[in-house]
């Protein structure tokens, strides 16, 4: 059955409500939801009305729930910031807003070289897809209206370039000139905070003797940068002396 | 200046502001963090809402602890998922909550159990006024609801408190799947400039 582009438009309500049962029906607006920003953008207002709905029907849970869920997020490994894949709302063309922002700003140079590397690397359309959704973030980091440059030498050599969008909470780095490891090791990179340590990812290897941009989320207050030379595969926490400390002025 | 004095002032002011949607979305961040503290902050603030709704959609009190369990266990492990660019912190929250619930309710052990609960529906009016309590948010709610015509309205509350699909609202009010879709929309159009959400 074919749903007109209206019947499907009309759709929205029920979908914000989770009241489009699983199927064909449910696929085919989620598809569409991807597509059309004015129903993505109603689709969230309706959302915040449920919202309202359920602050308008709150209970009070028995009082050991508030331990059992403490306790077993202690036992819960979390997932790791990551790259985010989704489509936000964004500009018609992406790539209009850096320009003003980056002339004048040569390093940055290297952080548009190492975009225009990625694209350059793909080899399939997951691939291209995956650097695309990677590169729409960086430039809304590099976009951002308080967005912040720092360079930093890393000790051992080289150089780290870092944009940091404090008010979204992230960063994209890229790093120039580090040493080569031996096989077996990897750079990482933490965002070192009190009192937690968390691994913003690995540097993916050099291509002239630069790593494509890393983007790391979740970035707060208090936070540096720092960089490890870590066993292949990465560690939980840093294992080694890092190699660069670089405070976040967020 | 010194990272380590904001964090408790930081929470009270969580805690204290009125609605404190951009607090309650920094908290988020820094339980992605890993910050035990940040996400009992959330727990406070949050638990009582998702309890709520996911009772309002499962009746059963026990079943909606274990489901208020697993929807704030998944907020600790994937607070990194949340993206503060596409919407607040409880609509994420509660996003999930509800969509959990409504999974529970779908489930084949759940399936009997609906079915004489749809059997028994009659007021879903008496349903909304049962459990809108005093509070602020409860007032608004009811108020913006009263506003809508009654088809829209028992349409809204059966979806989203009753947890029914619009295809099970149409049966229950009798009236076609087309105009249900229509009035949910309507509906919801209606309390959203009524709530003065975006």
């Amino acid at each position: 059955m074919r749903l007109l582009r209206h019947d499907l438009h009309s759709l929205s309500g029920a979908y914000a409500l989770d009241a489009l049962e699983p199927g064909a029906e449910r696929d085919r607006f989620t598809r569409h939801l991807s597509r059309c920003q004015s129903c993505a953008s109603e689709v969230r207002g309706f959302r915040e009305v449920a919202t309202a709905m359920a602050f308008a029907t709150a209970a009070e849970p028995s009082a050991g729930l508030r331990d059992r869920v403490l306790a077993a997020a202690a036992r819960t490994r979390q997932v790791p910031p990551e790259v985010r894949t989704h489509a936000r709302p964004r500009r018609t063309r992406t790539w209009t807003p850096w320009v003003p922002w980056l002339s004048g700003v040569v390093a940055t140079a290297s952080i548009v070289a190492a975009v225009l590397f990625g694209f350059a690397q793909a080899h399939t359309q997951d691939e291209l897809n995956q650097v695309r959704a990677e590169n729409q973030a960086i430039s809304l980091i590099l976009s951002a209206p308080k967005a912040k440059l720092l360079t930093y030498p890393v000790t051992h050599g080289g150089m780290a370039t870092v944009v940091l969008a404090a008010d979204r909470h992230e960063l994209a780095v890229v790093t120039t000139g580090l040493p080569a490891l031996p096989a077996g090791k990897v750079y990482q990179l933490w965002l070192i905070g009190k009192p937690t340590i968390t691994s913003a990812g690995l540097l993916p290897p050099a291509k002239d003797g630069q790593t494509p941009a890393v983007l790391a989320t979740g970035v707060v207050k208090g936070d540096a940068l720092g960089l490890t030379v870590e066993p292949a595969g990465g560690s939980a926490q840093p294992t080694t002396k890092p190699i660069l400390a670089l405070p976040l002025p967020v | 200046m010194n990272p380590n004095d904001s964090d408790a002032s930081r929470f009270k002011s969580a805690t204290t502001d009125r609605r404190g949607e951009r607090d309650l979305d920094l908290l988020l961040v820094h339980v992605a963090r890993g910050d035990t503290e940040a996400f009992e902050a959330v727990y406070d603030r949050l638990a009582g809402p998702v309890y709520g709704v996911i009772r309002r959609v499962l009746r059963d009190p026990s079943q909606s602890e274990e489901v208020t369990q697993e929807v704030l266990l998944e907020v600790w492990r994937t607070a990194a998922r949340f993206d503060p660019a596409v919407g607040g912190a409880a609509t994420w929250v509660m996003t999930i909550a509800h969509r959990r619930a409504i999974d529970r309710v779908r489930s084949t052990t759940a399936a009997a159990d609906r079915e004489r609960k749809t059997a028994e529906f009659h007021v879903p009016h008496d349903e909304v006024a049962e459990a809108v309590e005093a509070s602020l948010d409860a007032e608004r709610v009811r108020r913006c609801l009263d506003g809508l015509t009654d088809v829209q309205r028992e349409s809204i509350t059966l979806a989203y408190y009753g947890g029914h699909s619009y295809r099970e609202v149409s049966d229950l009010l009798k009236v076609t799947l087309g105009a249900i879709k229509t009035r949910i929309r309507d509906g919801l159009i209606r309390m959203r400039d009524c709530l003065g959400v975006s």
